[in-house]
């Protein structure tokens, strides 16, 4: 063959070569992704950088050198050379490529996890090292040491893999101790355990978690393939006087006497001095004492008192303890919830007749407050538990407060009571006024007689100052006054100038419409002259039968007093009451009062002639349809009802009077009765309250004999006690448990109606005030988790007493159409955290480390050879082959040397030639 | 530097070793081929030549043994694996915490929001630089490093894909504080969290979360927010009508737009309900099942959107409830007759009443085991092994000791919270005679007279087995005419059998549950929603268990087998927006980077020096296979 030929053969065949590689590479190799993986008899192969395999295509590189080499050496030697150089890069190439398989091994690391927390004695951290100490002397060659110290938080000890000393096993410093958390440490734990190690973690530790769940972490360390081994302290206690806890009552009555409870731990017998603080006063009735406490928990108990206020902080302080090592734990504070005494508001139109009831009410434990007016607002209201209104004429009370009482009944459940008297019911002009809408019973009683029960005179100035627009409402009034008589009825209209005139001659108002268009016929006169007038109308009332007799008096102008005077009281001797009214500015005021005082009537001073119809009216109403029921009788029961629960109404005495109403249709309910089927006390639902009506009185007039029954104050007492705003109804349970593992406090409210009822749909906010007193607020919703259930959750990041509370708002019908949020129920609670668990003194919790170690495979107290047992277990790890490849090109570096450093071939042929004289020479 | 591989002597070894072969080789003369020439005239020149050229030949074989002997101190250099000193100390160290909370499992980018997360992370180990060190952790419930800080590609890789999602929500702030205890004392420590930001705040308990100084990087995973999900789900028992029950389902649209939804409730499988609704965004809206009936153990509820397309989190569709097993108590009353006794335990249709005689007590209560024994005037010279009500308890036998005579007394104080009493309306019962009872250390003083002075009604717990002793004859009071009677004889049984309306449907995912288990017990299996089972450490009666899948979970403590849900109802992982920046740390705000594009560094062969080695070994080589070849080098 042609060298040219030749030649052109051998460089096509490393092209071809070279692209073959090439295409094989890019095919099999750049595009097959980051890795390449295969498994060959069970094992697991993979090129972690296949690509560097690129490094072998440089193969036909050293053929082409080779090809054009100016070596001496023989053609075999010169390909096994080229081999050998090839299988060399391709040796390099498979290193560079980074082959790894997984294997198994039984190398152990073992990471000691050391509490260093407060809680763990000096000596104890002694013993932590020994144990270190004894596994690095007993670590087997291939195995890892490792060390984790932790108390708040962890920390990992750096420590050689090599190091046979075991360091010195160093707290965290000032105020990182006061906590232990042992799942956080295993979890730095394991972020230390290289790969291809069985992995062990020993706890060295008492136990005492106050972070963290050492169980469920346990769990995960099984999952993760740790396993678990638990050395707990063994030393004892150092002496030690810790307060667990203090204990009050939940709830605490106003003035009630009760127990605290200390739960005092001592780690050996000694006496200390014990102080309780209420608030920042020492504890009145047993505030100081010298304790000898017994090893252990030792119960203290001191008696307390609260006289006022809604709650109080109690602090218990334990000092000159002997043997103490922590002060932190000397103190714990909880926070008592005082339940003030129910408070009535007992509003009494004639306040030196109050005492009878208010003294009843106080000796029930009532706050009964008779000073303050009604309330204006609901705020104002809801001070109050119960609201007594008494023998109060209507005009005493606005109609704001009314509106406010209503209110106050409907919407925030308060008990309301209206008591009769002289001026209750009708008789002091309640008619058809926001009370008696809100009232169960109405005060139009009906007539009991054939007769007439009321005789009217109307004595109108018509003088000439009268004319217009007075006169024509001064004929409405009278009108009016016509409307609201009954039909029995009588009614005489007198008008007056100089002389008196009779419009209408003493006739039942059932002729309302003569009446009215006599009346009509009214027009102005002259001058004024009342005496005249007055006694005409005297005489004709005298003339009629009617129970009531009643006079009133109009004129805007004066008039001669003479006879005035003699000429009422005759009329009083007769019981004609005379009421007058003045119309605007030029009235003899002095005379219409003396006429109203001496007629026992009332006396109206008006400046807008448009109010005489409805003064009229109410006149007319007060006299007419509000009769009082002067008589001795003994109230009845109709109805049964718990508060009279031992209440002995049938040996009750007499009641005097009653003012005459009429029950409302059921729901309203007859409790007491007159003898003549007449309502003495009724009850009904108003919203979410309870309104009373009591027509009798409640003092020294028609309950004169009541106020000596023995039961008067238990009858009012058991009374108002079920009627008032019943917030112990409305108080649902809530119960709240500090998570120690999250430092999170859970409250837990349920809200179950008494009818078996889920109350949804609730708003409810959840507020924490404290650490007490005095302690900021913090007030977050409480989402409703299940049927009647709803749940906070927060952070309890400060030590001592937290109040609880919870509203629940409901929105409300405020029945004018407008809807509002109102607080149905609400519930209260406390929860203390006197100080880091850290030092509550807790026994070492052996069984915890125990159970987490058997959780995992683990066991107790392990000997240093069992920490470095694998006890069977082989764990797979990615093995590295590339420093295998090395050693190889090592081996084929030093092999081509020799092929090319010693001659190998053609040695024969040589000697055969030395024979020969020849020359010598080299190429 | 320091060696990885093998240590330096052994290294000094091997290169000697190989070395003197080398020289060896190199002292020995290649023995030369023997030509024969025609003519040693022309050949005489050339051995002049040779003369003339052999210092220039020496050099030459001198250039030759250097070349090869640098070659091999680069492979046994490399065998050493060196590593620069300061890598152990300088470059950056990295703390990555991978978000794997429920909301991760948002499918709004392909495949999931985890998924991305995961590439976003492993672009940031080929971006490792040279003496850099990452550590990896998992952030749900709890936090979980996957491996130990190391700056091995290859190992960070691996322990990548063993990050698995959750059903429960991230505690950010317990994974910061483990960042911030890996990197203590690290100089150029670096926390990198890859998340959709959905973390709540950067405190907890312990107060607000510090970091030092370390770089808090935030890569962003997700687009969208539209999503429907189950925020709460619950059953609850009526708690005096047993047989039926109430459910509670609360739905928030967490997306921007109204969305309508299908919502199915199955019972035990079959189908209860079907509703549909129409959410506003933002809104949660309640719904409640009252007064249901039918089925026995597991209620699930399912909702869909009424247009057929899904929404980007699947996980909170679902939710599962398990009612109260209702046991059916056996009961044993002992009494001379009491038609109001027996009356209130006709109310409740689970009670497995038997009545016996006195005198017939102690053979009938060998006969079986009793849920609970009730003695009504008639007290046994000891506590049976059983919860026990005494009514009216008298002489040694009882459980407190029963003091002075009280006229009238009535209960003035109740402890509301007890089970037994808690809804029951007993402030106005009339009694006429009964006892007063003295209560050990550890019982409950459930009502007392006397403003609290005179104990009526006590509750505690004697050998183990609870009871509890009312100091008076039901008869001698209007206590019978209430409904509080039955109620009190039903509550009592409830709190002996521990069945009351305290039950809780199902668990929450991401806290520890300790799930109630019979006494004696140490160790449980639980069989958790995906088939896995897990042993349970059993601590105080309880097994203790953090719980990170929602569905139903079955525990199984010798023969008993009990079966509990669990829940992600978590408004919050609903709510999967993808925040902008991270919750606010040591006061500063990290605003979010996308995943891709994150950090452009240089790839190369970080912390690989025995890859450098290597690919100069393969530079030499090539360079001295030429020279060689062409003489260059002898």
């Amino acid at each position: 063959m042609r060298p040219i030929v030749r030649k052109g053969l051998w460089a096509a065949m490393l092209v071809g070569l070279g692209l073959a590689g090439l295409w094989l590479y890019l095919r099999y190799v750049w595009f097959a992704g980051a890795t390449i993986a295969w498994q060959r008899h069970g094992t697991d192969y993979e090129l972690l950088n296949p690509r560097n395999l690129g490094i072998a295509l440089f193969a036909p590189y050293f053929l082409w050198v080779i090809g054009r080499s100016l070596a001496d050496l023989p053609l075999a030697q010169r390909i096994l050379s080229a081999a050998l150089r090839v299988a060399f890069v391709i040796v390099l190439a498979l290193g560079l490529a980074q082959l790894a398989r997984t294997a198994t091994t039984q190398k152990v690391c073992t990471v000691y996890v050391i509490d260093v927390s407060d809680s763990i004695p000096d000596a104890a951290l002694d013993d932590a090292r020994l144990a270190v100490q004894s596994a690095l002397d007993a670590r087997p060659k291939d195995d890892l040491v490792r060390l984790v110290t932790f108390a708040k938080r962890p920390r990992a000890v750096p420590l050689a893999d090599d190091e046979k000393k075991a360091p010195t096993i160093e707290r965290h410093g000032p105020g990182l101790g006061g906590a232990t958390d042992i799942a956080s440490a295993l979890q730095l734990a394991y972020g230390l355990f290289p790969e291809g190690y069985i992995r062990h973690a020993v706890v060295l530790s008492d136990g005492v978690q106050t972070d963290g769940d050492l169980l469920a972490e346990a769990n995960r360390a099984g999952s993760y393939k740790v396993k678990l081994f638990s050395i707990p302290y063994k030393r004892p206690v150092p002496g030690e006087v810790a307060v667990r806890e203090l204990r009050v009552p939940d709830k605490i009555h106003e003035g009630e006497t009760f127990d605290v409870h200390a739960q005092i731990f001592s780690s050996v017998p000694q006496s200390v001095k014990v102080v309780l603080m209420q608030g920042e006063l020492v504890n009145g009735l047993d505030g100081v004492r010298h304790v000898d406490l017994q090893a252990g928990d030792n119960d203290v108990t001191f008696k307390s008192r609260v006289v006022e206020g809604t709650q109080v902080t109690y602090s218990l302080t334990v000092s000159e303890a002997a043997q103490d090592r922590f002060k932190e734990n000397n103190t714990a504070t909880a926070v008592a919830a005082i339940i003030a005494k129910p408070v009535v508001l007992y509003v009494e139109g004639n306040p030196a007749r109050a005492s009878y009831l208010a003294n009843a009410l106080a000796a029930q434990q009532f706050n009964v407050d008779t000073t303050s007016p009604l309330p204006t607002t609901l705020a104002e209201a809801e001070r109050y538990d119960f609201i007594v209104l008494s023998d109060i004429p209507e005009e005493r009370v606005s109609l704001t407060q009314q509106e406010t009482i209503e209110q106050y009944v409907r919407d925030t459940g308060g008990g309301f009571l209206f008591a009769g008297g002289e001026s209750g019911y009708g008789l002091g002009g309640w008619s058809h006024s926001t009370i008696e809408r809100i009232l169960p019973v109405r005060m139009d009683a009906e007539k009991r007689r054939d007769e007439p029960e009321v005789a009217m005179a109307l004595v109108i100035d018509r003088s000439g100052s009268m004319t217009g627009l007075p006169l024509e409402m001064a004929k409405q009034a009278a009108k009016a006054t016509a409307d609201t008589l009954a039909a029995d009825d009588l009614l005489e209209v007198i008008v007056f100038d100089s002389l008196p005139t009779r419009i209408v001659r003493m006739t039942p108002a059932k002729h309302r419409a003569r009446i009215q268009s006599d009346i009509a016929r009214i027009q102005a006169g002259g001058g004024t002259e009342i005496f005249p007038a007055l006694d005409a109308a005297y005489q004709a009332l005298t003339a009629t039968r009617a129970k009531k007799k009643h006079v009133i008096l109009l004129t805007d102008g004066q008039a001669p007093q003479n006879g005035i005077r003699d000429l009422v009281q005759a009329m009083a001797a007769e019981s004609i009451t005379v009421s007058t009214v003045g119309l605007g500015g030029g009235i003899d005021e002095t005379l219409l009062r003396m006429i109203s005082e001496v007629g026992g009537g009332r006396f109206y001073r008006v400046a807008d002639p448009q109010s005489l119809p409805r003064i009229f009216t109410r006149e007319t109403e007060m006299v007419s349809r509000s009769a009082a029921v002067e008589e001795y009788f003994q109230p009845k029961v109709v109805s049964p009802a718990d508060f009279l629960r031992g209440v002995d109404i049938g040996s009750a005495p007499f009641l005097h009077g009653y003012v005459a109403t009429k029950m409302k249709p059921s729901p309203a309910q007859e409790i007491l009765e007159s003898e003549l089927a007449e309502p003495i006390l009724a009850r009904w639902h108003v919203g979410l309250g309870w309104t009373l009506a009591w027509t009798s009185d409640v003092k020294n007039l028609w309950a004169v004999e009541w106020l000596r029954w023995p039961q008067w104050g238990q009858f009012w007492g058991q009374l108002v006690r079920e009627h008032m705003r019943q917030r112990r109804r409305q108080v649902f349970d809530m119960r709240a448990e500090l998570d120690p593992a999250t430092g999170h406090v859970h409250a837990v409210l349920d809200a179950i109606g008494g009818d078996d009822r889920f109350e949804n749909h609730l708003g409810a906010n959840f507020t924490v005030t404290g650490p007490q007193p005095g302690g900021p607020t913090h007030t977050q919703p409480m989402p409703q988790t299940a049927p009647g259930r709803y749940e906070a959750d927060f952070p309890l990041d400060r030590y001592g007493s937290f109040l609880l509370h919870a509203s629940l708002d409901k929105p409300i019908d405020d029945g004018h159409g407008n809807v509002r949020t109102a607080t149905v129920a609400e519930s209260f609670g406390h929860i203390t955290n006197s100080y880091p668990r850290e030092y509550l003194a807790l026994a070492p919790d052996v069984a915890t480390l125990t159970q987490a170690a058997a959780a995992t495979g683990g066991g107790l107290d392990p000997t240093p050879a069992a920490v470095f047992d694998p006890a069977g277990e082989v764990i797979r790890y990615h093995e590295d082959l590339w420093p295998r490849f090395v050693g190889v090109a090592i081996a084929l570096f030093l092999l081509d040397l020799l092929v090319r450093r010693v001659r190998l071939f053609d040695r024969k042929k040589t000697a055969k030639t030395m024979a020969r004289p020849t020359l010598r020479g080299a190429v | 530097m320091f060696f990885a591989g093998l240590p330096f002597a052994q290294l000094l070894a091997i290169f000697g070793a190989v070395g003197f072969g080398v020289l060896v080789l190199y002292i020995l003369k290649l023995r030369r081929r023997v030509v024969a020439v025609p003519f040693s005239p022309l050949w005489e020149r050339i051995l002049r030549d040779k003369e003339a050229t052999s210092l220039f030949s020496k050099l030459k074989r001198l250039l030759s043994l250097l070349l090869q002997l640098a070659l091999l101190a680069l492979l046994v250099l490399a065998l050493g694996d060196p590593r620069r000193t300061e890598s152990l100390i300088k470059g950056r160290t990295v703390v990555v915490l991978v978000d794997a909370s429920a909301s991760m499992q948002a499918t709004d980018v392909s495949p999931s929001r985890l998924a991305q997360a995961k590439d976003a992370v492993k672009n940031l180990i080929r971006n490792l630089g040279g003496s850099d060190r990452m550590l990896i952790a998992q952030m749900d419930a709890m936090v979980t490093p996957l491996g130990p800080m190391t700056d091995d590609a290859s190992v960070l890789g691996g322990q990548l894909d063993n990050v698995h999602p959750t059903d429960a929500r991230a505690d950010f702030p317990r994974a910061l504080r483990f960042a911030s205890d890996v990197l203590r004392g690290v100089e150029s420590g670096e926390i990198v969290v890859v998340s959709d930001g959905q973390l709540g705040e950067a405190s907890d308990a312990s107060g607000p979360v510090h970091v030092g100084n370390a770089k808090l990087t935030y890569m962003k995973v997700g687009q969208r927010d539209r999503n429907v999900g189950i925020t709460q789900f619950s059953v609850r028992r009526y708690p005096l009508d047993k047989s039926r029950y109430e459910v509670m389902l609360e739905l928030t649209d967490t997306g921007a737009a109204p969305e309508d939804v299908e919502i199915q409730l199955l019972g035990d499988g079959t189908l209860v309900d079907v509703t549909k609704l129409r959410l506003q965004p933002g809104v949660p809206l309640q719904r409640f099942y009252p007064q249901l009936s039918g089925a026995n153990r597991r209620l699930e509820a399912k909702i869909a959107l009424v247009d057929g397309t899904a929404d980007d989190l699947p996980a909170d569709d679902r939710a599962y409830a398990l009612l109260p097993e209702r046991h059916r108590a056996k009961v044993l009353v002992v009494t001379p007759g009491n038609t109001y006794l027996e009356a209130a335990l006709l109310l409740d249709e689970y009670l497995d009443v038997t009545d016996v005689l006195p005198a017939a007590y102690p053979e009938a209560l060998k006969t079986a085991t009793w849920d609970a024994v009730i003695f009504d005037g008639a007290t046994p010279p000891e506590m049976p092994k059983a919860n026990v009500l005494y009514l009216d308890p008298r002489g040694p036998g009882a459980p407190v000791k029963v003091t002075d005579a009280l006229k009238q007394p009535g209960f003035d104080k109740i402890d509301r919270k007890h089970p037994v009493v808690r809804y029951l309306g007993l402030d106005d019962v009339n009694v006429a005679l009964g006892h007063k009872l003295v209560p050990e250390t550890g019982d409950k003083v459930l009502g007392a007279s006397d403003g609290g002075a005179s104990p009526l009604l006590v509750a505690g717990t004697r050998g183990g087995y609870r009871f509890v002793a009312m100091g008076f004859d039901v008869r001698d009071s209007d206590l019978p005419l209430r409904t509080a009677w039955p109620l009190f004889v039903i509550d009592c049984i409830n709190w002996f059998t521990d069945e009351d309306a305290q039950y809780l449907s199902a668990f929450r995912t991401g806290e520890v549950w300790r799930i109630p288990v019979a006494g004696g017990i140490t160790a449980v299996t639980v069989k958790l929603p995906d088939g896995t089972v897990q042993s349970v450490p059993v601590h105080e009666g309880r097994a203790v268990l953090l719980g990170e899948q929602a569905g139903f979970y079955e525990l199984t403590a010798g023969e008993q087998r009990t079966e509990f849900a669990a829940n992600l109802l978590d408004v919050s992982e609903s709510a999967i927006a993808p925040r902008d920046a991270l919750p606010v740390v040591d006061g500063r705000t990290v605003a979010g980077q996308p995943v891709h594009g994150l950090r452009e560094a240089p790839i190369g062969l970080p912390n690989k020096a025995w890859m450098g080695l290597l690919f100069a070994v393969a530079l030499l080589t090539a360079l001295e296979w030429a020279t060689y070849h062409r003489r260059l080098t002898v």
